[in-house]
C-alpha cells in the first residue's frame, strides 16, 4: 500500500509512562503493520512543543501526580490548538493520568488543585484517606464489548458526558457510579490500564479506524488472526473475574 | 511467650520434614504474640536494615556475611522481608525460652514494612539500595514508596547509607535530617544510554523541573543534576570503580580495597558496593568485608544453574529494571537457548502485570539463538502475547499454565536442539521452580552412578 504514513503522538513518554504506555503504542503499530499501513511514531518529550496539526492519533498515558503536574501545565500552555484539533475529529486515547487531565481539575489529596486542560466537562477529586480504587477491571461497552484490564487511581472522576461503559467488576471511574471511561467526539478516556489494547483487540482496532478515518485513510480493517488475543482475555477472565466469563462466551459467539 | 513457642515449634516440625520455613513460623507467632518483634528488639543491641528495589536480599547476605566475620548475627535470607519474615528470623536464633544469642540483626525489610516495624527495632543503620518501580498496586505510585521510607526512617536514629547515584535515594537523603553516607559508582565510568530505558524520578523531586543526565549506570542511576535548583549528585564518600571482574572500594584517607564480585552484572557491583559501605559505617575491617564476600553463596533465583538433560539457568524477575538486567544477562549468553517465561499475579508478585510491557522484552525477540519460548503460570497469556507484539513468532511459542509441565516442555525442547534453557520466573514461582529442578537433577545422580557401575 502506497498511502501517507499514520502519525500517532505519544505525548510526554518520559513523563506519563507509570502503565506501560510502551504496549499501547506496540499493538497500535503492530495492528496497523500487520494490515500493511505505514505509521510513524512521535515521541513527543517534556522540551518539544507538541505539533496537532501533524497526528492523526494522540495518546496519554498515567504519571504520577507530580509528573501529572508537570504535563498539565505543559499542555496547558498548548490547550487552544489541542482544542480545536479535537473538536475537529482528532482522536484522543486518554489512560488514567492522562484521562484525568483532560477535565478541569484534578484535585490532591491535600486539597491542592491541578488545573486540567478543560477539553471535556469533567472533575477529579482524590479524596483524603479514601482508598485507591485498585484491581483488575471488566467493563461492558456497546460499541467494544467487553473491555478488561486493571485499574489503580485514587482520583474519583465525575463527568458530564457518555461513559466508555458500564463497570462490570471493579471500580470505575468513582467507584459508586457503575460507569467507566468517557466517550466525547472522538475522544476515548479510560483508567482502564494493563496495559489497555494488547487484550482488547477490537477497542484497539475501533481507535484505529477513528485515526485512519481523521487521516482520510481507507479504514475498512480486515480481520487479524487474533486467536492468541482472545485465549489471553478469556483466561483472564476465567482465572480473576469469573462471573464476567459468560459475557465473553456471548462476544465470541456474535461476528 | 506462648507465641515463640508455637512458632519454634513450626519451625521444627517444617524441619523435620524437610522444608526450609522462611514465613509461616512468624506468621503464626505474630499472631499470637503481636509484640514478638518488640520484644526481640529490645534484646538485640542494634539493627542494620536493607531496603530499596532491588538488590536488597543480595546486599543482606552480603552485609551479613561480613558482619558474622565478627560475631553471630541475626538475619532473614532468601528474601522474606515482610514482618512475618522478620520474625521468623528471630525465633530461627532464638533458644526455646526465646533469648537470642546474637547482639545484631542485619534484616532486609520491605518499604512499605520498615514504618511498621522500625519503633519496634534499635535500628542504627539504614541501607538504601535505591527506588525503582516495583509492584505499584502494592503501594500505590512511586511517591508512596518514597513516603513509606521517610515515614520508617524518620521512626529511628538511624544514620543512612544511600545509593548517591540515584536521584530518589538522594531526595530521601536530604529529606530524612539524619545523618547520610553515600555510595556510588566512579564518575568516568558512567555511560551514554544505548536504548530507550524507562526512567523514574526523571524530574526533581526539590522543585519539579527535569533532571539532566551527563551520564548513566542502569536504569535511572546516573549523573544527574537538576537544571533550575541545587539539586545534584552528590559526591560519594564510598566510590567503586569496575576493574576486570574486581571492584575498586576507594575511601577518602583509607586504602583501596578490591573486591571480588561473586555474582555478576553491574547491579550486583551496586549490591557489593552497597554492602561494602554498610560495613564501613559500622566500622567493619578490610579483612571481614573480603571474608563475607569470599563466603557469599548465591541464593535462589540469582542465576542458579542446573545440570539436566540440557543445563537450566533460573532467574528471578520481578520489575522492569530488574528484569531487564537479566533479559541483557540471557542474550549474553551466546549459546542456542530456550526460554522458560513464568508469571504470577499473586500479592507477591505484583496483581498488576502491565509491568511486563515497560521491560525490554524486544531483546528476546531479536535474539537469533533464542528458538522457542514456553510461557507458564497463572498469565502465561499475558507473556506470550507480550512476545508475540515484541515481534517474536506466534509459531514458536507455546503456552503451558502449568509450571512442571511447561519445565520439562522446555528441558525437552533444549535437549532436542541441543541448546541451553533459560527460566525466567516471578516470585510465587521461584520456589516451586528450583525445586523442581532440584528434584530432576537429585533423580538423575544416582542414575548416573549406576550407569558408571554397570559399564565398569
Amino acid at each position: 500500500m502506497s498511502h501517507k504514513p499514520l502519525c500517532i503522538a505519544h505525548l510526554y513518554p518520559d513523563l506519563l509512562n507509570l502503565y506501560a504506555d510502551r504496549g499501547n503504542i506496540a499493538v497500535l503499530r503492530r495492528r496497523l503493520e500487520w494490515r500493511g499501513y505505514e505509521v510513524e511514531v512521535a515521541h513527543v518529550t517534556h522540551s518539544e512543543i507538541p505539533d496537532f496539526s501533524r497526528y492523526h492519533l494522540v495518546l496519554l498515558g498515567g504519571g504520577s501526580d507530580r509528573e501529572q503536574a508537570i504535563v498539565a501545565e505543559k499542555l496547558r500552555a498548548c490547550a487552544p490548538a489541542f482544542r480545536s484539533a479535537v473538536e475537529d475529529g482528532l482522536p484522543v486515547l486518554a489512560i488514567c493520568g492522562g484521562y484525568q487531565l483532560l477535565g478541569e481539575y484534578y484535585q490532591l489529596p491535600s486539597g491542592e488543585k491541578v488545573p486540567g486542560i478543560g477539553l471535556v466537562d469533567m472533575v477529579t477529586e482524590a479524596i483524603p484517606d479514601a482508598p485507591r480504587l485498585i484491581g483488575n477491571i471488566a467493563v461492558w461497552s456497546d460499541e467494544i464489548g467487553v473491555i478488561v484490564g486493571f485499574e489503580n487511581h485514587g482520583g474519583r472522576t465525575r463527568h458530564g458526558h457518555r461513559p466508555l461503559g458500564r463497570v462490570l467488576h471493579g471500580h470505575g471511574n468513582d467507584g459508586v457510579s457503575g460507569h467507566e471511561g468517557l466517550r466525547h467526539l472522538n475522544i476515548w478516556g479510560t483508567y482502564v490500564h494493563g496495559p489497555l489494547l494488547p487484550k482488547n483487540p477490537a477497542l484497539a482496532d475501533a481507535v484505529l479506524r477513528d485515526a485512519l478515518a481523521y487521516a482520510h485513510l481507507p479504514d475498512h480493517l480486515e480481520a487479524l488472526d487474533d486467536r492468541l488475543e482472545h485465549e489471553a482475555r478469556a483466561a483472564f477472565v476465567s482465572l480473576r473475574m469469573n462471573e464476567v466469563a459468560p459475557m465473553l462466551k456471548e462476544e465470541a459467539g456474535s461476528p | 511467650m506462648l507465641g515463640i513457642w508455637i512458632g519454634k515449634l513450626i519451625l521444627w516440625v517444617l524441619r523435620l520434614r524437610g522444608r526450609d520455613a522462611t514465613s509461616l513460623p512468624g506468621k503464626v507467632a505474630l499472631r499470637i504474640s503481636p509484640g514478638l518483634i518488640r520484644r526481640f528488639g529490645g534484646q538485640v543491641k542494634r539493627v542494620i536494615a536493607v531496603t530499596g528495589t532491588n538488590g536488597k536480599t543480595t546486599t543482606t547476605s552480603l552485609l551479613s556475611g561480613m558482619v558474622v566475620e565478627r560475631e553471630p548475627v541475626v538475619t532473614n535470607h532468601k528474601g522474606a522481608n515482610l514482618a512475618q519474615g522478620i520474625a521468623t528470623a528471630f525465633l530461627r536464633s532464638c533458644s526455646w525460652t526465646g533469648r537470642l544469642s546474637a547482639d545484631t540483626a542485619v534484616l532486609e525489610i520491605d518499604e512499605a514494612t520498615l514504618p511498621a516495624v522500625a519503633s519496634d527495632l534499635p535500628i542504627g543503620v539504614i541501607v538504601v539500595t535505591n527506588v525503582f518501580r516495583d509492584q505499584l498496586d502494592r503501594y500505590g505510585e512511586l511517591d508512596g514508596t518514597l513516603a513509606k521510607l521517610l515515614e520508617g526512617i524518620r521512626k529511628t536514629q538511624a544514620t543512612l547509607v544511600l545509593n548517591g547515584d540515584d536521584p530518589l535515594c538522594r531526595y530521601l537523603g536530604l529529606r530524612s535530617s539524619r545523618k547520610v553516607m553515600y555510595y556510588g559508582m566512579a564518575r568516568d565510568t558512567a555511560r551514554s544510554p544505548r536504548r530507550e530505558q524507562m526512567r523514574d524520578g526523571q524530574f526533581c523531586l526539590m522543585c519539579g523541573r527535569p533532571l539532566r543526565y551527563d551520564g548513566f549506570w542502569y536504569g535511572q542511576l546516573g549523573l544527574y543534576r537538576c537544571e533550575e535548583c541545587d539539586f545534584v549528585r552528590p559526591h560519594p564518600g564510598f566510590q567503586g570503580e569496575l576493574q576486570g571482574g574486581f571492584l575498586r572500594f576507594s575511601e577518602e584517607g583509607l586504602p583501596d580495597l578490591l573486591l571480588d564480585l561473586p555474582v555478576s552484572g553491574l547491579y550486583n557491583a551496586y549490591n557489593v558496593l552497597a554492602a561494602a559501605s554498610a560495613a564501613r559505617a559500622l566500622g567493619l575491617t578490610g579483612e571481614a568485608i573480603h571474608g563475607g564476600l569470599r563466603a557469599y553463596r548465591p541464593p535462589e533465583g540469582r542465576m542458579q544453574r542446573f545440570e539436566l538433560a540440557a543445563p537450566v539457568t533460573l532467574h528471578l524477575i520481578k520489575n522492569p529494571t530488574g528484569c531487564d538486567s537479566v533479559l541483557d544477562a540471557v542474550v549474553t549468553d551466546g549459546r542456542s537457548k530456550v526460554a522458560v517465561i513464568g508469571i504470577n499475579d499473586l500479592a507477591a508478585d505484583g496483581r498488576d502485570v502491565s509491568w511486563l510491557w515497560d521491560a525490554d522484552f524486544e531483546l528476546l525477540a531479536e535474539d537469533q539463538k533464542l528458538s522457542y519460548i514456553v510461557t507458564t503460570g497463572y498469565r502465561a497469556h499475558d507473556i506470550a502475547l507480550r512476545m508475540k507484539y515484541a515481534g517474536f513468532p506466534e509459531s514458536r511459542i507455546r503456552i503451558e499454565p502449568e509450571l512442571a509441565a511447561a519445565l520439562q516442555l522446555g528441558i525437552d525442547e533444549g535437549t532436542a536442539a541441543g541448546a541451553v534453557v533459560h527460566a525466567l520466573v516471578t516470585y510465587t514461582l521461584l520456589h516451586p521452580a528450583a525445586r523442581w529442578l532440584s528434584e530432576r537433577r537429585d533423580e538423575r545422580e544416582p542414575q548416573a552412578a549406576l550407569y558408571r557401575t554397570s559399564v565398569s
